[in-house]
Parts: C-alpha cells; structure tokens; sequence
C-alpha cells in the first residue's frame, strides 16, 4: 500500500498531536497523516472503571499501551500507544529559564542553544494555550512571562498551604507548580476534580494527546495510522531528501506499507526518532545522532515535620521553587528546581512493630495512629547535568524486534565538568535539605539519588553548526531539507525541570517554519 | 476442542465462588485482623468487598509497567485456591496467636502493598488498611483519598469523623 500526503508525521505521542494540530489551522488544506506503531486507546467512557482495577488490583491503567518486543536497553517508560507517555504524565507543566539556552556563555559549560530566550518565551505561551496549563506566575523577577497563564491555579489544599507555611521558613520562596490539569472547564474538557490518579485521569481534566487526535480525526485532511510502526526512511535516487517511509503494520504484517510526502517529521521522542535514523542511515553526516543524550538527575529528602498532613488531599500537586534556577556565575555552579509535595512516607500501616511484633486489627491501627501525629513532606529537586558526547543512544544489534530490526540502548554518560562537581552538587543537597528540615522542628526520615535521569531528551540536537549538531533550531535536520526532527531528541540539554512544555514549545515554532515551506510553494 | 488442565479449572472455580464454605472461618478471620471499633457491621461489609475482590481478580492481566525502572508483567494466578487451603488450616476457635503464628509461619514482615498471596490473614489486613477507608479511619477525617472529590473546600482541613 502507498499512502501520500503532504506532511508524514512519524510518532504519535504530544509532540505529534500538538504539530499536527497547529499545521492544519495553519495550512487548513493540508493533507497531514500521523504514523504511530502503537494502539489507539480512546475510551475515555472506561477510564473510571480502568483507574478502579488500577487502584484495588495494582492493573495497568492504560490496557494494551506496549509493543512486547519493541523495548530499548535504558529506556524509562514502555509506553507506546498513540498519546504516547502524556497518556499517562503529570501534567507537569515548568518552563526552562534562559540560562538553560545559555550554559557556554553565561558559565563557560557545555553549549548554547541556537535561539534566543524571548524567542522560546513565545511558544511557552502558545503552548500553555494549546494544552491547558493552570498556574501560578513565579514572584521571581526572572520568571518572567508575556502572558499569563490560561486557567487559575490549581487550588492549593490543606496539606500545601500546611507545607508551604513550613518550606518558607527556610527562606526559600514556593508557590504552586503550574499543570495542564483544568481548573475550570477548558477547550471542551472538564474542570478537575481531585481524583488523585492523575496517571488515569478519568475525566479528561488532565490534557492528554487523544483528545487533541480525536478532534483532528474530525477533519477529511487529516488521518491517523496506529498499530503502523516505520521501520525505514529512503531518499529519493541520487538526492538528498526523503522520499519514503517505510512501513509495516502490526494487523497486516504481510502487507508493505509506504508513506510519501514532500515533508516528513520524526515525532517519536528521544527513543525511537534518534533509532529510526541510525536504521535508515540519515541525517548523521556530523556523526551525532544518537549522542548528547541528555536528562536531569534528582536527589530527594523525606523530611517529617510539625504539620497536620492528610495523606491523599491531592498528592500529584506540590510546590515549585525556581530560586536555584540562577547560579551566580563567580559561584560553584549547580542549578535545580526544588519541589514539595505531601506524603504518606514514614506514616503508613504497618505489619510489624518497631521491635518486630505482629500487630493486628486494633494494634495496627493504634501504632498507625500515633506514627501519623506528625506530617511528612516529600522534597525533590531535580538538578542540571550535561551529557557527554558518548552519552548515547546505540543499535543493539543483539535484540531484533518482530521485523529483524535492532532495538535501541541508551546509555547516559555526563560531561567531565558534571562528574567533577558532582561531590559539590551532593553537598549542596543535603545542606539544603538539613536547612529546611530545621526550619519546623523536622526530621530527615531518607535521602535518596535517582538511579536514571529523568525527562529524557536528546539525541539530535540542535545547533547553528552541521559539524556539531543534527538539526537546526526549527528542527531541520543538516543533511535533508525535508526531513524535520520535533520536539524532545533536538534539546542539547535537558534543563533542570520537567520538560514536556519545552518539547512541546519548540514543536509549536517548528510548525509554523514547516507550514511556510507549503505556503511558499503555492 | 481442547481441554484445560484439572488444576486450572478448579483455580477458576474456586475464585468464582470465594470464600465457598469457608465463609464463616473468613469471617471470624476478620474479627481478629480488623480493627474493632469499626464495628461488626462495617467489619461485616467490608469481608464481603474482600471476597468480592477476590472473585473479581483476573490472573494474566497486565500491570502497571512503571516508569524510570520499567518492565511488564502480569497478575499472577488467582490467590483464592491458596486463600482456601490458609483457611482451613487455621483453628476453628481462632484466635490472635493462631493467626499471628500463621503468619509468623509464612514469613511475612511487611504489609503488602497490595494483596499478594501470600497469606489470607495479611492479604485482608493489605486490603483493608492500605485503602481509603482506612486512611480516613486512622485520621479520624473525611479524606476520601480514592474518591474524585472537586476542588472546592480542599483549602480546609479535611471534615472530621467521630471519634
């Protein structure tokens, strides 16, 4: 089967949705096709019902969100549906700050990015539109913002307002971190409200990308290929753009499938567009796809303190300070979010005692009792890390999915300076954590290092520069002019907060450089 | 047409009719491992939820596959058949040292998660005390952890349950 349209979106998850949505306002008559190899999972009328099995009976929430056989060595999540892991994410919605695109000059580290700061500010705000994003604008005069956010706050509960009474003692300034999560009914969804699992909103109240699929389905232009998983790219004979993509389907596996288009765009995240061009031989003339695969790394304190917390009032929402966002540049560098939420920890049932006796029934709850007079606030930050050049994304030669094809192993390597002030990064930390433990009388109960980094990005990034880079800032790749990469593999470092609203931001400025390409060809 | 092994059939039978005759061993069960001053109504209810759950538990489905460390696995088999057999080895007149020889027996030193199998005595306690109620319960306070509650009024401590 041949398909031909006029942009082959490759992956189907937010970065996908939200391209594919801004093109065809833009460009109404476009014919777009999204390509996706996992399933549709568009059954929003079951997802009480899948929260439910979730909660009493520890089940995936989202049925059917992998492909067994399509894994990677290092990867983080094996989702792989259409919506990809914004099915399932927190809606997490912080911006990166302009020392994130300004490493090398400000600093001396790593490298710069190719754009300018208030350029990027630009399609944050475009993208807090487009998904929703309930928040609370930063009191630092460096978080500034053009516009504010679309929906108020999520309301803060008992539990944070408890907590942030507790964290500003230290000095430190918090406020509520900002979510694609309605806080009023919004873009045909509805208001949250509070079923703390947002991993399965059951509402729709968290943005998820089906929503954004579905409504384009509604289109004549527009069409949406799951269970189809591209397999290769090819250019045309003798020239240096693509012509094809190659395809399989799961449900027709005998049956080859082929996409062309003038335009393609690798949509599938740091995994899986970094591996489809080290399959396809393309776009690596500068020998660095799949390198500078990038994240951040966390360390986080369970602190107990003197606060009357109710566990359960709304877990997934905490506070945010961007107060370690800025590094003084004469200072030892280290830059981090710190965030806030509450927590059960150290206050849970418990079978045994503290001296190892079986407590029952009345036992049980009467230890449980006396443990939980006390409130437990769960303190993160996640911290900024730079990849070295051999932090990369690999083919596996060894581990073939169905079709033979050799899966992806991602192994994160930092930079030499990283690893030098790493011993400084961990001190920081635990001063930092002691600081706001002493605040109210609290208690460090743990102290823990993530053991993988998180938000991961990477793996084409972006530059001005062919020789060091796999794309530009629109995400035009060096080495064939119809070829775009979006969203997560074309950051060259993954700042110091969660990234989806960056992915998603740079995706938007993409769409607007691939729908000029259509308007000046006529 | 093909045949499915003796023990499978019976897992499934089993489950299907949790706790079948073992219902008032379940209960008594109850008594001992659940907290009184829920009352014998409320301790009543909730044994009938447990064996509910169990009846309703699907071998084979998929969990959760997690993020960060991530690997998919499925429910393992029914806890029923073993359920049964826990049972009926405890004593008729039970008694807290009998269920906390059990599980002494089965070398159990945390409380599941989730119910997991292991023993009956700890897969109700699992099944109670790491729900919602029993959160409410312990806090003496409406938290309604797994309900879907609105927005409005969370700014407030959360209502208080009579003590």
């Amino acid at each position: 089967m041949i398909h031909e349209c006029d942009v082959c979106i490759i992956g189907g998850g937010i970065t996908a949705a939200m391209l594919a949505q801004k093109l065809s306002e833009l460009r109404p008559n476009l014919s777009i096709t999204v390509v996706e190899a996992g399933k549709k999972i568009f059954d929003l009328e079951n997802r009480m019902e899948y929260r439910r099995r979730s909660i009493d009976y520890a089940e995936n929430p989202w049925p059917g969100d992998f492909i067994e056989d399509q894994a990677a060595k290092g990867v983080i999540s094996r989702t792989m549906a259409v919506g990809g892991s914004a099915l399932h994410w927190g809606g997490t919605c912080n911006r990166f700050s302009e020392e994130d695109l300004r490493l090398h000059s400000l600093y001396g580290l790593y490298t710069d990015w190719p754009m300018e700061w208030r350029e990027l500010e630009k399609f944050y705000c475009e993208a807090e539109r487009r998904l929703g994003v309930s928040g609370e604008p930063s009191p630092l005069r460096e978080d500034w913002r053009s516009e504010p956010y679309p929906m108020p706050a999520m309301a803060m509960t008992h539990n944070l307002i408890e907590l942030k009474q507790w964290a500003v003692k230290s000095g430190i300034p918090f406020w509520s971190t900002p979510q694609a999560k309605n806080t009023r009914p919004y873009d045909g969804r509805n208001e949250c409200i509070r079923c703390n699992t947002c991993s399965i909103c059951p509402t729709g109240a968290r943005y998820s990308p089906d929503f954004t699929f579905k409504r384009l389905l509604a289109r004549k232009s527009f069409a949406l290929h799951d269970r189809t998983i591209v397999r290769k790219l090819v250019l045309h004979e003798g020239k240096t753009t693509v012509a094809a993509a190659q395809a399989a389907n799961y449900d027709r596996p005998q049956e080859s499938v082929e996409y062309r288009a003038p335009v393609f765009v690798l949509a599938s995240g740091y995994c899986w567009s970094p591996h489809l061009l080290l399959v396809s031989g393309l776009a690596n003339r500068s020998g660095l796809v799949g390198r500078y695969m990038c994240g951040h790394a966390f360390l986080s304190a369970m602190i107990e303190i003197d606060a009357r917390i109710y566990p359960g009032m709304n877990e997934q929402h905490g506070l945010i300070s961007r107060q370690f966002f800025r590094c003084a540049t004469d200072k030892p560098f280290v830059r981090h979010d710190l965030r806030v939420w509450e927590s059960a920890s150290g206050h849970e049932p418990r079978l045994r005692s503290a001296g190892g006796q079986i407590l029952l029934g009345n036992d049980l709850l009467a230890d449980w009792r006396e443990r939980a007079k006390r409130g437990t606030a769960r303190v993160r930050g996640y911290y900024d890390v730079h990849p070295d050049r051999e932090s990369a994304l690999t083919l596996d030669t060894t581990v073939r999915n169905r079709w033979g094809d050799p899966l992806p192993k991602i192994e994160h390597k930092p930079d030499a300076a990283t690893q030098a002030r790493e011993p400084f990064v961990r001190e920081h930390f635990q001063q930092l954590f002691g600081t706001m433990a002493k605040a109210n009388n609290g208690k460090i109960l743990s102290t823990s290092a993530g053991n993988y980094l998180d938000h991961p990005a990477g793996g084409c990034r972006m530059g001005g520069d062919p020789s060091t880079s796999v794309c530009d800032s629109y995400g035009q790749t060096h080495d064939h002019e119809n070829l775009f990469v979006a969203g997560s593999p074309t950051l060259p470092n993954a700042g110091c907060t969660n990234g989806t609203l960056t992915f998603v931001a740079l995706t938007l400025r993409s769409a607007g450089r691939i729908a000029e390409r259509f308007r000046r060809a006529g | 047409m093909g045949v499915l092994p003796l023990a499978r059939v019976r897992a499934w039978a089993q489950t299907a009719a949790f706790p079948g005759d073992y219902g008032d061993r379940l209960a008594a069960l109850a008594t001992v491992v659940l907290p009184a001053e829920l009352g014998a109504a409320r301790i009543r209810s909730i044994t009938q939820a447990f064996e509910k759950w169990a009846r309703e538990y699907r071998a084979g489905a998929e969990m959760d596959h997690g993020y960060g460390f991530t690997r998919l696995r499925t429910k393992p088999m029914s806890p029923a058949p073993g359920y049964l057999k826990q049972l009926a080895a405890l004593p008729p007149a039970l008694t807290t040292a009998a269920v906390i020889a059990a599980i002494e027996e089965a070398r159990i030193t945390d409380l599941p998660r989730t119910p997991d199998g292991r023993h009956v005595a700890t897969d109700l306690m699992a099944f109670y005390f790491r729900g919602s109620d029993a959160n409410d319960l312990c806090y003496r306070a409406a938290i309604g952890r797994d309900q879907c509650r609105g927005l409005a009024g969370s700014e407030k401590a959360p209502k208080e349950l009579p003590a």
